[in-house]
């Protein structure tokens, strides 16, 4: 600016006034949308109209659910206040019970430490009418079957990181006969990675496919879907759930555990079982395919 | 104008390895001021801005043969940087160490010294050791001595900060108080400090998107105390803190959190418990350091060490 004035200009390049600037800053901050319901509480956060991430976190996760409200409340809130605040929260050596409510006077969060009379952190952080869902992320098969398989969690990020070297765009190809499935990325070269169902059980966990399907994918959306999944599941390596739906949708489905420190609040070990599943949380991402590929015997 | 006394083995340890790296946290430059029954080190108690601190030593803890004269009722004060402070004393003990016993005693005095390249004398803080075949002595720079005015000006405002809070309360957890607030700081820099007469202290930081909060409740009371109101439990901090305020049995202040974060470095000195309150009128935020009398639960009055946060905006609440 003091260039252009100094070039004789005597304008500016811009002036603009602002009467809210927290308009301007709620829209600067990057939101997740908070869904919660009598079964759980679910973060969205979507990413260019065209990647959506979903982390279910079912009501058996908490030690606490209560939940009143009619229809399923929904609301926007800044997800790196909302983790850096449960960061602040916990000390190493010791994680607090943490008891969130919703909504506060103003429509906060409300966040407190509940398991000492004597002492407490607390924070509120504001939420905001969430942004509509741009695009319908409504999920529905091919066909009579899924277009689905199961794979190590670690195999698939393995693979996709390893066609991080042709690049730019990704063709995913289920086929029956033989049952594979083939990752394909053509770019600066050609990469096909393939999985023949038959020839090693270990990285195929199952697969289901009664026709041939093929859609092509943004490699940077495909590998949102597994560079940032917590080293936990890379570790307990369960497998994540890999189904292309109606219209070339793809959906991936992590499972993370999600474990009590030490155990501190275990109820009794005759539901072990039981509470080992209920302490699931699953994250799932939903892809679209790009356009222009004409689907091939997609009925 | 004269100094000169010998540290005592007790004094030396308690500089070497408490106080003066708590005093160098404060503040690398800092006046030491002594009178005939004290010495002290303090920090911004003559510009008035910034926090203050004051380290307050009997003149028997640190020194014995203590002699000291001078035209302002027998008060002298100088500027010092601790660190180097802190370094001649570091090796005026190692060359004790090497004394056949303990009677290497260490001198300090105040001299005028000419400096190698000049023609102007300087003044010093010297300090003398005689080890088994060696004596060194080593000449620290200080300012020139505070002229009348300053003695005076320092002297009303130690006075001045004699007057303590109504009500203090007592944090034994300095170490969980620190890493609450360091992790504030991420937060932001304005902190709103409350401290009720009931005992509860009340920390909040606030951006136009996030308040986070921490309470401390039914802390030890020192002072003005009263009785908090039944079934306030349900209540939330932020509330409860509120109420006290409008009752009158609580004071609020904002504080920066860079302040708070550094009077906190005063546990490197090591003390038995803090206490905090904040001055009527919420004139400024005091943290009171305690030392007990070595194994026992008794207050060692021969030391003193406080700090005085300056007050940002003063706050009717939270």
């Amino acid at each position: 600016m003091s260039s252009s004035a100094g070039m004789g200009g005597d304008a500016p390049d811009l002036v603009c006034q602002l009467d809210c600037a927290q308009g301007m800053v709620d829209a600067l901050t990057s939101d997740a949308v908070v869904e919660i319901s009598e079964h759980g509480v679910v973060l969205i956060v979507e990413e260019s109209g065209c990647l959506q991430a979903k982390v279910y976190l079912k009501r058996e996760l908490f030690l606490v659910y209560e939940y009143t409200a009619e229809g399923r409340p929904r609301f926007g809130l800044s997800l790196g206040l909302f983790v850096d605040c449960l960061n602040t929260f916990s000390t190493p050596g010791h994680a607090p019970v943490i008891e969130i409510r919703y909504p506060g006077s103003d429509m906060q969060l409300l966040l407190k430490t509940v398991d000492s009379p004597d002492a407490c952190i607390y924070a509120e952080i504001r939420t905001r009418i969430p942004d509509t869902i741009s695009w319908d992320y409504n999920f529905q098969s091919t066909g009579n079957v899924h277009a689905t398989f199961t794979i190590r969690s670690a195999v698939l990020k393995e693979a996709v990181d390893d066609l991080e070297w042709p690049g730019s765009s990704i063709q995913i190809v289920l086929q029956p006969d033989p049952p594979s499935v083939i990752l394909r990325g053509e770019g600066h070269g050609d990469l096909q990675v393939e999985f023949p169902y038959y020839a090693n059980t270990d990285l195929l966990i199952a697969f289901q496919c009664d026709h041939r399907v093929s859609y092509r994918y943004k490699y940077k959306f495909l590998r949102a879907t597994t560079s940032h999944i917590p080293n936990s599941v890379l570790k307990d390596n369960r497998g994540s759930k890999v189904t292309i739906g109606r219209g070339g949708m793809l959906k991936i489905q992590h499972l993370v555990s999600v474990k009590r420190a030490g155990g501190q609040h275990s109820h009794g070990d005759t539901s072990g079982g039981i509470q080992q599943l209920s302490r699931i949380a699953y994250i799932e991402f939903f892809v679209k395919p790009e356009e222009d590929e004409i689907p091939v015997n997609d009925t | 104008m004269k100094f000169k006394a010998f540290l005592t083995q007790d004094g030396v340890n308690l500089l070497d390895k408490r106080f003066l790296p708590a005093v160098d946290k404060l503040g690398r430059i800092c006046h030491v001021y002594l009178t005939p029954d004290h010495a002290m080190f303090l920090h911004n108690l003559l510009s008035g801005d910034g926090m203050q601190s004051v380290a307050q030593f009997n003149k028997d803890v640190l020194f014995r043969d203590y002699r000291i004269s001078s035209q302002n009722a027998g008060r002298i004060g100088f500027a010092v940087d601790v660190a180097l402070l802190h370094r001649a004393l570091r090796s005026a003990l190692t060359i004790q160490a090497q004394a056949p016993d303990d009677t290497a005693a260490i001198q300090i005095k105040l001299v005028k010294k000419l400096p190698a390249g000049s023609r102007d004398p300087a003044p010093f803080l010297t300090f003398e050791t005689k080890g088994r075949v060696s004596a060194v002595v080593q000449d620290v720079p200080i300012s020139k001595p505070l002229p009348r005015d300053d003695v005076q000006q320092l002297q009303s405002a130690l006075e001045a900060a004699q007057d303590l809070p109504q009500t203090l309360v007592q944090v034994q957890d300095l170490a969980q108080l620190q890493s609450l607030v360091d992790r504030l700081r991420n937060v932001g820099d304005l902190l709103t400090v409350a401290i009720t007469q009931y005992g509860d202290l009340h920390l909040q930081v606030s951006t136009s998107l996030i308040t986070v909060g921490s309470e401390f409740r039914r802390l030890r009371v020192l002072g003005v105390r009263a009785d908090p109101p039944a079934s306030d439990g349900i209540l939330s901090a932020p509330t409860r803190t509120e109420m006290a305020i409008r009752k009158g049995e609580g004071l609020s202040a904002q504080v920066s959190l860079k302040h708070l974060a550094k009077s906190l470095q005063c546990h490197l000195a090591k003390p038995d418990c803090a206490f905090y309150g904040i001055a009527p009128q919420g004139a400024c935020l005091t943290v009171i350091f305690q030392f007990f009398v070595p194994g026992t639960r008794l207050t060692d009055k021969s030391i003193s060490f406080y700090c005085r946060l300056p007050v940002l905006d003063p706050g009717s609440g939270p």
